[in-house]
């Protein structure tokens, strides 16, 4: 399961729309989350308009929090976002069984235990896999100790699951000119020994939020269909050796 | 998260299940969990008192339910009493149907409610009864999860409850619900999967809470996050007087050296009963001193009285 977190502070400004690529996302099964960290409401209505109209896009959510409620937050939203997508899978499974809308709410109560204790086994069993996206404008700057601190927080709740799970971080726009974003961490699950997950970050003008979401929607199409065509080889090979 | 979840359910109201058909008139609400709130309701059918949890998210209560559930069938055999009374959904004004479940009502203050009206003296024995009840659900596999000061009522004689299941969690599992300020995590004092030890650091943290809420509080907000650990915690518990008898047991807590719950509440309890264990031994109390000396000042100007006439 892939998720996108995005954490901003403002509206994006260069590229194709952002609500466009959260919408790609969604259309691959990536979900996009939102997160706006405004301190002192610097957010001005358009881009709270932005930011829930990306999550409304990408099938996530969205909070607007100050810089003291990002690691809960974030922490919060992935666990959330794990369980939705679970039920969602769930839902439609028993929309083909039941042939209603397949909601859990539809169910009586007494067999709702056991479909939801299949949600629960699942979500933290599920190998889970986040991509961190954080716009890295200058307004961002003093809040990106907060960040920080937020990704490892949530790489310690992440570390807690029984699954498999991962994380990798972005910023935008990218360290060297014309860059839309750079990978600061690819897929890891351990931040000990990481001293700094922004190493000296060049402050631009520029939010290209709806570009470097597009950006990470490849990297984790790419890692899917390098896996998935790594396992097809495998079969291949299996059938060769029959 | 509870953001977008508005139901109130006035006083008056009355709530019928639409499978079980329960009907259930609205007191007052009780209080706020992360997954839904709670009322003081009363049953049609018996006149009894009874808590009302509505959730906002149907999945999200149905697992709560489900961890109650598996509590109650472990404990039928300790006698315990159902907890569970009813689950049900509520249709509420607006047509939006919502989730419910009826439980026992626990008639109780807050701990820390409960130690400002009884007096300081019922803390060891409240702390006792709580690693109790906390080592009755380890026994079964369970972490409480989000143990805290507003999660633990305290009933007549110290006797406690903990109420907001939504964090209980099968131990080797990821905490469902936790709050910051009572997470190990936070304090860089080990894991989020839940375990015995969970509990007793978030119990640690929370006799801290209960005698230096102020402090812990400026703690947490002007540590860097690297540098928030359990020695900084012991800091807090050296400089309170009630505090500190219970360094060694707060320190094994804090750094997971508690095997189990069981262990940590015999630890507790040899404290409990260690001659003059809470009472304050040695130091001449200050009006003591001040009652002295104003005794000996009305017996210089008696004498010299005395010695005048």
């Amino acid at each position: 399961m892939y998720q996108i977190l995005l954490i901003t502070d403002g509206c994006s400004n260069v590229g194709v729309n952002p609500v466009v690529a959260a919408a790609t996302a969604q259309s691959e099964g990536i979900v996009v989350n939102v997160v706006g960290v405004v301190d002192q409401g610097e957010l001005g209505d358009y881009g709270k308009a932005e930011i829930e109209e990306i999550a409304r896009a990408g099938g996530g959510m969205s909070r607007l929090v100050n810089t003291r409620q990002l690691s809960q937050t974030v922490q919060m939203m992935t666990r959330k976002t794990v369980v939705q997508t679970i039920q969602l899978a769930v839902q439609k499974e028993l929309k083909q069984v039941l042939g209603t809308d397949g909601k859990i709410e539809e169910l009586p109560p007494d067999k709702r235990g056991e479909v939801v204790r299949v949600i629960d086994e699942l979500g933290e069993t599920t190998g889970l896999r986040v991509a961190l996206v954080i716009d890295a404008s200058a307004s961002m700057k003093p809040k990106l100790h907060a960040v920080e601190e937020a990704i490892r927080d949530l790489m310690l709740s992440l570390q807690a699951r029984q699954g498999q799970s991962e994380l990798a971080v972005f910023h935008f726009p990218g360290t060297s000119y014309g860059d839309d974003c750079t990978l600061d961490l690819d897929w890891t699950t351990d931040l000990k020994g990481v001293t700094s997950i922004f190493p000296k970050l060049q402050m631009r003008g520029t939010t290209p939020t709806g570009p470097a979401l597009m950006r990470v929607i490849d990297f984790c199409r790419e890692d899917r269909y390098g896996r998935r065509s790594k396992d097809e080889t495998d079969g291949m090979m299996g059938d060769y050796v029959v | 998260m509870t953001t977008s979840f508005e139901l109130g359910l006035r006083r008056g109201v009355i709530v019928t299940g639409k499978w079980n058909r329960g009907r259930y008139r609205v007191e007052r609400m009780l209080g706020e969990g992360a997954n839904g709130k709670v009322f003081l309701v009363q049953r049609e059918r018996d006149k009894g008192w009874y808590a009302l949890k509505v959730g906002a998210n149907a999945v999200d209560l149905q697992s709560e339910i489900n961890v109650l559930k598996s509590l109650a069938g472990q404990n039928r055999s300790s006698g315990t009493g159902s907890f569970l009374i009813d689950v049900d959904d509520l249709c509420a004004m607006d047509g939006s149907e919502h989730p419910f479940y009826v439980m026992r009502y626990v008639r109780g203050a807050t701990l820390s409610e409960y130690l400002e009206r009884s007096g300081p003296e019922w803390f060891p024995l409240v702390g006792y009864n709580l690693l109790l009840k906390l080592s009755g659900l380890h026994d079964a596999g369970w972490a409480f999860g989000d143990l805290k000061v507003e999660n633990v009522l305290v009933a007549d004689y110290g006797r406690v409850e903990l109420v907001d299941y939504g964090g209980v969690t099968a131990f080797g599992k990821s905490v469902r619900q936790f709050t910051e300020i009572y997470d190990r995590g936070y304090w860089n004092a080990g894991s989020r999967t839940a375990d015995a030890g969970y509990d007793l650091f978030s119990f640690a943290v929370m006799c801290i809470q209960l005698h230096e809420k102020r402090k812990l509080a400026q703690m947490a907000a002007s540590l860097l996050p690297q540098n928030r650990s359990p020695e900084e915690l012991m800091k807090l518990v050296q400089h309170n007087n009630a505090l500190r008898p219970l360094s060694g047991w707060l320190g094994g807590a804090l750094t997971g050296r508690f095997a189990n719950g069981r262990e940590a509440a015999a630890a507790w309890q040899r404290l409990m009963h260690r001659p003059g264990g809470n009472r304050r031994a040695g130091a001449v109390p200050g009006w003591m001193k001040a009652m002295f000396m104003a005794s000996a000042a009305l017996l210089a100007v008696t004498i010299y009285w005395y010695v005048r006439s």
